[in-house]
């Protein structure tokens, strides 16, 4: 058999590794395959991909951006476990074909499957990247894509995750998501105020001031607020939203009697999902943006709370202790057709994926851990296994990652997993506890 | 079925591959046998460097989109008093809550009955009935828990005679420990009903 002589032949032959994991019989790749879940994680060898320094084109570089943008973009690769990147080395010539089709050549011979070459032009407070993607495996050298991302020079990193997540989307179907960010609660202050962050870590950025306690924060879909919960002003734990990108002050969305709490944006943006006590205990509500109208959906005398949407924003899932302790339940997003998912231990914090097919929970026995379930109740697994306490996911919205909090180093600090539990690391290491994490939707 | 645990991809295998026919339209020949040739052959790149520290640039960023702001009517509730007018008031006693629960136990029964009489007899003043919970279980159960703990101690002192109109409750879920131990020792003594004060 002739060596593999193109990028499709590798990842034709990682596709056939996973498919021959899900099917007993040699896989039929044909046009009729209907659509098929496929596990790229750990089952598809990963693409090696060469990234070298970025090639100014024109401008100044005083922030060395040709050499940080790569490092960027490689880390972004390597995190979404699909890549092994090599970065930081000399940049490619710009206008010599013959030239760049050797180093290519080189970088083949090291074992790269694929080259991300970044042609870099900074004018005034602009920031501008082409990037053309090679395929290495051929000798021919294709061109798989080649884009141009344009930013503020104060965003140029999100130049970087722009093109990670482009190639990603090239050659497995579905965009990354480095381009996002993540809200979350600090105790750095003192006081638990909300931030937020790039998902990598990077950029920090305080979002309230207010030293009450604020929590739980949510972003909307269309990203351009916040909910959360906060007892700034009377003092009572009021339902709020801020407005990250603006110079706005938090707007008001429940401050009924009692709490006020556990916001869940719906898909659509158009309603929110929340706990309110004001009917004398805690139930689950819809209040509807547009309108300020507010719709009960749950009547169990004890605790109702904590719901999520599925991503059809047919189903809530959420928190009952109805058969005495916390479970968690699913019901349609009018309140009937109760059914309960989970059956044993205590169950909190259920949010559901974005691709629909699986709840991730956290479970206490002892210390809490993340678990997951099908939406059916089917294939129960456990994510974290401590160490401490591990609790309170957030999906990325690929559904391939998911942020959470643990104590397993001292305080609580965000970490990052793998869907299935693997490739868990560390991603805030802040003064006082960082907790609550919200992963954002793609950034324009 | 583990492998088909954790995170997963809804993606048709030939839309992958088309995407590749697309890149390499000349290496139809590979695609058509339907066989997986290995990999080649991986050598480590001598230069694998760990990408280099970056430093975050500033980031204020403009509005990813511009849609007109929901109009929100604000939620109509009477308005209770502001929880800094409260004070504290030593005539009355802390009551505690077993783990994961919110019922008056029998003994704590007695330290509400002792804390209505004196609600009884100074009723000049408003009472704000805190809920608190151990730092067990997650934030948001914990603020219903505690909420449930403040309203059963408020449904107790109603049955007792003090006047509903008198009392405002709020829950602190796991936020305000009165005590910073990670042991039984502290949880017990967190898990708690608080009462302060406000003259009329």
């Amino acid at each position: 058999m002739r060596p593999a002589r193109s990028l499709s032949a590798v990842l034709a032959a990682a596709l056939l590794v996973v498919l021959g994991g899900v099917l007993s019989s040699p896989p039929p790749v044909h046009p009729q395959t209907p659509d098929v879940w496929l596990n790229i994680i750990g089952q598809a060898k990963k693409i090696n991909i060469a990234i070298p320094d970025f090639t100014l084109v024109s401008g100044t570089d005083s922030q060395g951006l040709a050499k940080q943008l790569p490092g960027v973009a490689g880390k972004d690769l390597t995190f979404s476990a699909l890549f092994t990147v090599v970065s930081g080395v000399p940049a490619l010539p710009a206008n010599n074909p013959a030239a760049l089709r050797e180093a290519w050549a080189n970088f083949a011979t090291a074992g790269a499957h694929a080259g991300l070459q970044g042609l870099l032009t900074l004018q005034g407070d602009r920031a501008q990247v082409e990037m053309p993607l090679y395929d290495l495996i051929s000798p021919e050298q294709p061109l798989i894509v080649s884009k141009k991302f344009e930013m503020p020079l104060t965003q140029a990193r999100r130049l970087a995750h722009k093109a990670a997540d482009e190639v990603i989307f090239r050659m497995f179907g579905e965009a990354g998501i480095a381009d996002t960010k993540i809200a979350y609660v600090s105790s750095a202050s003192g006081q638990k105020e909300l931030y937020m962050m790039d998902y990598d870590g990077a950029g920090p950025t305080r979002l309230t001031s207010n030293q009450s306690i604020n929590l739980s924060p949510s972003w909307s879909p269309d990203l351009r607020s916040i909910a959360f919960t906060s007892y700034m002003g009377r003092g009572y734990p009021y339902l709020y939203r801020l407005f990250p990108w603006e110079n706005r002050q938090p707007q008001l969305l429940a401050g009924y009697l009692g709490i006020n709490t556990s916001p869940a944006w719906s898909p659509d943006g158009r309603l929110l999902a929340l706990t309110l006590s004001k009917d004398g205990n805690p139930e689950i509500y819809v209040l509807t943006l547009a309108t300020g109208s507010l719709r009960r959906l749950t009547t169990f005398s004890g605790i109702d709370t904590e719901p999520t949407w599925s991503p059809t924003g047919r189903e809530i899932a959420f928190v009952s202790e109805r058969s005495g302790s916390a479970q968690v339940y699913v019901m349609d997003a009018e309140g009937a057709n109760v059914r309960r998912l989970t059956h044993s231990g205590f169950n909190t914090q259920p949010r559901w994926s974005p691709k629909g097919d699986a709840i991730a929970f956290t479970s206490r026995q002892g210390n809490h851990d993340i678990w997951a379930v099908n939406t059916d109740g089917s294939t129960l697994r456990r994510l974290t296994a401590g160490p401490g306490s591990n609790e309170s996911a957030s999906w990325a919205p690929n559904g391939r990652h998911l942020v959470f909090q643990s104590n397993r180093l001292g305080s609580f600090q965000l970490f990052t997993m793998l869907a299935d539990g693997s490739e868990q690391q560390q991603l805030s290491r802040s003064p006082g506890e960082t907790t609550s994490a919200s992963w954002s939707p793609r950034l324009p | 079925m583990s492998h088909r645990r954790g995170s997963v991809f809804l993606v048709a295998p030939l839309l992958v591959l088309a995407l590749f026919l697309v890149g390499c339209p000349k290496r139809p020949a590979t695609m058509q046998a339907g066989v997986a040739p290995p990999p080649p052959t991986v050598t480590p790149p001598p230069t694998v460097t760990p990408p280099p520290t970056v430093t975050p640039p500033p980031t204020v960023t403009p509005p990813p989109t511009v849609t007109p702001p929901s109009t929100v009517t604000p939620p109509t509730s009477p308005t209770p008093p502001r929880v800094s007018d409260f004070t504290e008031n030593p005539n009355l006693k802390d009551i505690h809550f077993d783990f994961d629960k919110y019922n008056i136990r029998p003994g704590d029964a007695k330290i509400l009955d002792a804390n209505a009489s004196w609600l009884k007899s100074n009723a000049g003043n408003l009472v704000l009935i805190e809920g608190h919970c151990d730092e067990r279980g997650t934030n948001e159960y914990n603020l219903a828990l505690g909420e449930r703990r403040a309203k059963s101690t408020m449904n107790y002192l109603v049955a007792q005679g003090v006047q509903a109109s008198r009392i405002t409750i709020i829950s602190y879920g796991k936020e305000r420990p009165l005590c910073p131990e990670h042991s039984e020792g502290c949880w017990s003594k967190n898990r708690r009903a608080h009462f302060l004060t406000k003259a009329q």
